[in-house]
């Protein structure tokens, strides 16, 4: 008897059309949560690490966590795990609106995508039927258009995760579309689904979560939402201005990176900022499955040339698109957002890829005959355009939609990189905020904000307030409230953005009567570092070391402007420092005893024999 | 210190400081546009508890990221002629 979790895996193999079911493994669900963690396990049992990311062997695995659908606050959650095809890291990209939810309704915790199909095909699940349909007359549909369709192909109210075009022109981009408008975006997810001609996953499910005590999980569930009502962030500026009301604050600190990392300040921040968005285009709020604090943007430009409508732009989207291309006009910043949602690509690594771009041109190692145009920083129709064409892989969009690692090496800049393990950094300035900095350096996704969102100490004080320049006790900062903190909550199935209201011992105290089984703090804290070490030893299987645990040079130097003029990323050097903390060895391999500690096998030889 | 730059504009006892009001707070001054900055002479030694509660008429309770010059600051903290005061509810992204 399961609570909680589902209790089944469904897989389905695209090149010979089995269906099969697997029991869970309640013992590994108990040492890996769920989610995250536990898609992280199951696919370090399926692939050699080594294996190539578009390759057949490379499953795409959607899990759910034991709080997923349960219907505590803001439990939408859903991930995609599979070997990156951006990357060649780990991925793990996660999304919410009502697609997770929809699959443990109909009974799945996980679900194995592998092999490939010969022709588009998509996957309905009605509980325990499955089918594997054609899909050839959805192949080149934008994701909202899809959804459509196969609510009328299947049943009015059944879920979809799909891919855009970019996705089906293996755009390394790519991201899985939910709800219409929802990415699971980093990491070139959607290139996979797109290499396995898998347009759409179509789910309807008649069950519900069951839970170990529902008395005490309801009770738990009603003090969560009174915390969140009574919370100024989730039930103030998060309604109201979502979360780009960090632009003008994160700007105003000198920590808002621009035109490719260049600088750490941007003229045009208030035009594009969350209160813009509020004045000029929102049209009103959207929430996820149980979610009370309804973060989402569905926004309009009503007219002019760059006239559309979608969700968001988030605040990283308004960066990547905006400060980074050193563009200034929201109208633009809103089309480029919504065109990659049509095209199902991934805003920051896109609008990256594009800021990389414009450094090329302007410093004349990329020239106008190539792109097609001009493309000068500042230039929002060029931006646009750019966009368009990386969601369609056409003409100088072939070379982009293979995001700016491969693009700033094709031109003879690889310093114009700026990521980490060939994934482009997010909008807090490393050169600022040194949590971010080792973070950024550290993460086994290559350089992302959310595996340890370390801002939130260094900016809002939580779980207590370090300023951002501050070097002490910041590796174990990074490591232990934030890594490992955030590992254990990707795995529950509940969003991040509760943690503003709730603590991490609150949402533990929730999964014990959902679940039945133990998960105290410590056990909890334990957890997410051992998801954290499955994820490095894969890392380091498939063929990173040390020597990617680096950032690039620039943000290494001092930041030419702003109140932070003068500061540089330094905490990235303490490295030795993080890898003891972490139990392992000088090298970033975790050391035997490390294993032992967390009942881990070395299964392929890649842990230091210390 | 708070101010990264300040210069000696400051002339008799009163002092030239300008001021951001940024998201929920906008509605103290609902007149100004977005990161328009509202001039202000206060007199020299007024601290920022002094110009929220007794010049802006905000609570300092509203009051969540209190920036001068880009740098945070406490609220017993003396303003100098020049700076820039930004002011935030509490707000967060992701």
């Amino acid at each position: 008897m399961y609570n909680g979790y589902s209790g089944n895996i469904l897989r389905v193999d695209l090149s010979t059309g089995a269906v099969t079911r697997e029991p869970l493994d309640i013992q590994m669900a108990e040492d890996f949560v769920g989610g995250r963690g536990l898609a992280s396990r199951l696919l370090c049992t399926e692939i050699d690490p080594a294996v190539d990311p578009l390759g057949p062997e490379n499953p795409l695995i959607f899990g759910t966590g034991p709080l997923t659908g349960s219907g505590a606050p803001a439990t939408s959650r859903y991930v995609v795990v599979c070997k990156a095809p951006l990357t060649g890291t780990i991925a793990c990209s996660n999304s919410g609106g009502f697609f997770g939810p929809e699959l443990k309704f109909a009974g799945y915790d996980f679900l194995i995508i592998q092999g490939e199909s010969a022709e588009p095909v998509y996957l309905w699940i009605s509980d325990r039927t499955v089918e594997i349909r054609s899909a050839e007359a959805l192949w080149g549909e934008f994701p909202a258009a899809t959804e459509a369709a196969l609510r009328r192909l299947t049943r009015a109210t059944a879920k979809v995760a799909c891919i855009g075009p970019g996705g089906e022109r293996l755009s390394l981009l790519a991201g899985v579309v939910n709800d219409g408008y929802r990415l699971a975006a980093r990491s070139g997810v959607g290139a996979l689904m797109g290499k396995k001609k898998l347009k759409a996953i179509a789910v309807h499910g008649s069950g519900s979560v069951r839970l170990h005590d529902s008395e005490q999980f309801w009770s738990a569930t009603m003090d969560m939402h009174e915390k969140i009502a009574a919370d100024p962030v989730s039930f103030g500026s998060f309604r109201a201005y979502g979360t780009a009301s960090l632009v003008n604050l994160i700007n105003e600190m000198g920590a808002y990176p621009t035109r490719n990392f260049q600088y750490d300040t941007f003229e045009g921040a208030a035009n594009t900022s969350g209160e813009a968005v509020v004045e000029d285009i929102l049209q009103r709020n959207r929430a996820c499955f149980a979610c009370p604090i309804a973060c989402t943007r569905v926004s309009e430009v009503k007219d002019g040339p760059y006239k559309g409508r979608g969700e968001g732009p988030e605040y990283e989207s308004i960066w990547a698109l905006g400060a980074l291309c050193g563009v200034s006009d929201l109208a633009a910043v809103a089309k480029a957002n919504f065109i990659c949602g049509d095209y199902g690509i991934d805003t920051i690594s896109t609008g990256a890829t594009i800021a990389c771009a414009m450094e090329l041109f302007e410093k004349g190692a990329l020239s106008e005959k190539e792109i097609g145009f001009s493309m000068r920083f500042g230039d929002a129709a060029a931006m646009v355009r750019a966009v368009e064409m990386t969601g369609k892989r056409e003409g100088f969009g072939e070379v982009l939609a293979d995001g700016s690692y491969r693009l700033a090496a094709r031109y003879g800049h690889p310093e114009f990189f700026m990521g980490v393990k060939k994934l482009e950094m997010s909008a807090y300035s490393p050169r600022v905020f040194q949590g971010m900095a080792l973070q950024y350096a550290t993460s086994n996704r290559g350089a992302c904000h959310v595996r340890g969102n370390t801002v939130a100490a260094e900016l809002y004080g939580i779980p207590r307030y370090m300023a951002p320049e501050l070097l002490e006790q910041k590796e174990e900062m990074v490591r232990r409230p934030f890594q490992n903190s955030t590992a254990f909550v990707d795995s529950t199935g509940i969003c991040l953005f509760t943690k503003f209201a709730i603590t991490h011992r609150e949402i533990c105290a929730l999964l014990t009567p959902a679940t039945g089984l133990d998960f105290s703090f410590d056990r909890s804290i334990e957890q997410g570092d051992r998801i954290w070490n499955i994820e490095r030893m894969f890392n380091l299987r498939a063929g990173f070391t040390s020597d990617d645990d680096k950032l690039p040079q620039r943000v290494t130097e001092p930041s030419p402007d702003g109140p932070r003029a003068g500061s540089r990323a330094v905490l990235h050097e303490h490295l030795q420092t993080y890898y003891q903390l972490r139990g392992w060895d000088r090298s970033g391999r975790p050391t035997r005893a490390k294993l032992d500690e967390l009942g881990l096998e070395d299964w392929w030889g890649v842990c230091s024999d210390a | 210190m708070c101010a990264a730059t300040r210069d000696d504009r400051a002339q008799k006892n009163m002092i030239e400081i300008t001021v951001r009001l940024n998201a929920g707070l906008r509605r103290y001054r609902p007149a100004l546009g977005i990161g328009e900055a509202l001039p202000l002479h206060v007199p020299e030694g007024t601290n920022l508890k002094e110009l929220l509660s007794r010049i802006l008429q905000i609570s300092p309770e509203e009051v969540a990221f209190l920036l001068v010059n880009g740098i945070k600051c406490s609220l017993d903290e003396p303003l100098a002629a020049g700076d820039r005061v930004a002011l935030w509810p509490p707000v967060a992204g992701g």
